[in-house]
């Protein structure tokens, strides 16, 4: 009972907890690296930040939708937790052994569109409902990418469950059978966090855009939602195309902890090394770009998959 | 979910998600703003989802989730740009046709409800190796699959018309340009656009708003 039930749960919720921690972390790690000033030390400066704004006042405008504008941080943290519960620790270490949960995380990728739109729409502000818009119209392309590159990696598996997709890689990781779906599944990982250089919903062109308006504790709920969403993105990539659990000599959780931290540390670097597109920029390189690599990709992982 | 005789639990949880998926249906009419409409139906589709995970129609149940969760914000951004409501936060009503409505409702919910109490159903419990994933996948690509692709290509075939339709970038140059909004009155000047005169700026505007 403890081991299937309650030792999940726990690894969940701290991997929400200090996850976001890490995200906060190694983001300045590697800022420090890359030569960036950082004011305050790297391990104390994000819990500053944390208590600074919990402490603050939070942000009023005028006559928002103050259930929406509420809710909307809270809800995108809890689809970071639902997307975190499929993600398998081990063949049997995981909080939702769902038969669809790669379309459970399709699901989280689907309505985190529906949360951002909310956030930005519900403050009744300029800036803000551009930040929501913008993500409606490139979030409808992100979804649609990610649909494909993971039909891909469900093709070996001959099914939707993330364990079983593990499992399917016992020979060989799907970053190496899948070339292009691991480079393409991680800027879908950017988009749906909006960080880095697509950064277009909360950016700084739109003084923030959807958080442009939040301050005080649904902040600091909006913060950690986004880091926390970028840790349950980095545990279903490594689950995806970097064999999850597998691997010599370690127990499964620590290789899949160990998998995820190298995700996110790419995601941070890329975050930091590249510049922001520009939002019409951004709309048709992934329609007229990413959008048939990925079919070039389900069609590779459809061959592949037969000829094995 | 595989024996027959499911728990307490599941009980406990179809009540709570019946009453969310009727309490939310309930709120998309006596609300006042079409983006809030349109995420209340999506919450009760949403709970109408699980329930039909519960009913161990797995794929179907999360493919409920998305597929709404897309539907639904598509929707609620056509209503506002086509109903000329800033953004969707002024009130307006979200009934119409009231008369035709409530007799089609209380039809409706005499009809489904006779159906609830009178029909007898099937008898089937879920057998013990199911996998709803892919005996969905033989229905839909076995008997059924004239049917689904057929559908499937029709689909296709609109979305991408639709994309060609309303592209921005057409055969005859962008689309925006050249293009210009009609007069007030039969054969007058194009709205909104107040002519530009090289006189400076003295000269005469239009103003009809």
């Amino acid at each position: 009972m403890f081991s299937e039930l309650f030792l999940p749960v726990l690894m969940e919720i701290f991997m929400l907890v200090v996850g976001g921690y890490a995200v906060a972390v190694l983001d300045r790690l590697v800022a420090s690296v890359l030569g960036t000033p950082q004011a305050g030390g790297i391990w104390l400066a994000p819990m500053a930040r944390g208590a600074w704004l919990l402490t603050q006042h939070a942000n009023a405008t005028e006559a928002p939708d103050w259930r929406a504008w509420r809710l909307a941080p809270a809800l995108y943290l809890a689809l970071a937790a639902g997307g975190l519960a499929v993600v398998p620790w081990s063949a049997s270490l995981v909080a939702t052994d769902l038969v669809t949960s790669v379309v459970l995380w399709g699901s989280v990728e689907a309505l985190a569109t529906v949360v951002i739109f909310l956030h930005g729409w519900s403050a009744n502000s300029l800036l803000a409902l551009i930040g929501g818009y913008r993500y409606v119209a490139l979030g409808l392309s992100y979804i649609l990418i990610s649909m494909f590159v993971l039909i891909g990696v469900a093709l070996p598996a001959e099914s939707l469950q993330f364990t079983q997709v593990v499992a399917s890689q016992e020979g060989l990781w799907n970053v190496i059978r899948q070339p292009l779906g691991l480079p393409l599944f991680l800027i879908v990982g950017l988009g749906m966090t909006f960080w880095g250089p697509l950064n277009l919903a909360d950016s700084t062109d739109l003084a923030g855009g959807t958080a442009s308006e939040i301050s005080g504790p649904p902040r600091l709920v909006w913060d950690m939602a986004r880091a926390a969403m970028l840790v349950a993105f980095s545990g279903v990539a490594a689950t995806a195309f970097l064999g999850g659990w597998l691997g010599p000599w370690l127990p499964g959780p620590l290789w899949m902890s160990l998998k995820m931290l190298a995700v996110l540390s790419v995601l941070l670097l890329l975050g930091r090394l590249l510049p922001r597109l520009a939002p019409e920029r951004c709309v048709t390189l992934m329609w007229v770009v990413l959008l048939p690599l990925s079919f070039i990709d389900l069609v590779w992982a459809g061959a592949v998959a037969l000829w094995e | 979910m595989e024996s027959m005789n499911h728990g307490l639990g599941v009980d406990i949880a179809f009540l709570l998600l019946a009453t969310l998926a009727v309490v939310t249906g309930w709120r998309v009419f006596r609300t006042d703003s079409m983006v809030r409409a349109s995420f209340f139906l999506l919450v009760s589709f949403i709970a109408v989802g699980v329930i039909m995970i519960l009913l161990a129609a797995e794929y179907l149940g999360v493919a409920m989730f998305f597929m709404m969760a897309v539907e639904m914000t598509v929707m609620a951004l056509f209503m506002v740009m086509f109903m000329m409501n800033p953004a969707g936060l002024n009130p307006m009503n979200m009934v119409h046709q009231e008369r035709i409505a409530i007799g089609a409702g209380v039809a409706g919910f005499l009809i489904l409800g006779a159906m609830a109490l009178l029909a007898i159903f099937p008898d089937q419990p879920v057998p013990a190796g199911l996998e709803p994933v892919r005996s969905l996948g033989n229905e839909m690509l076995g008997d059924s699959m004239l049917i689904f692709e057929s559908a499937g290509l029709v689909l296709l075939t609109t979305m991408i018309g639709v994309v060609v339709l309303s592209s921005h970038r057409g055969r005859y140059g962008a689309a925006a340009e050249g293009s210009m909004p009609p007069g007030l009155e039969p054969g007058g000047d194009p709205a909104g656009k107040p002519e530009e005169d090289e006189e400076g700026e003295g000269g005469h505007h239009h103003h009809h708003h």
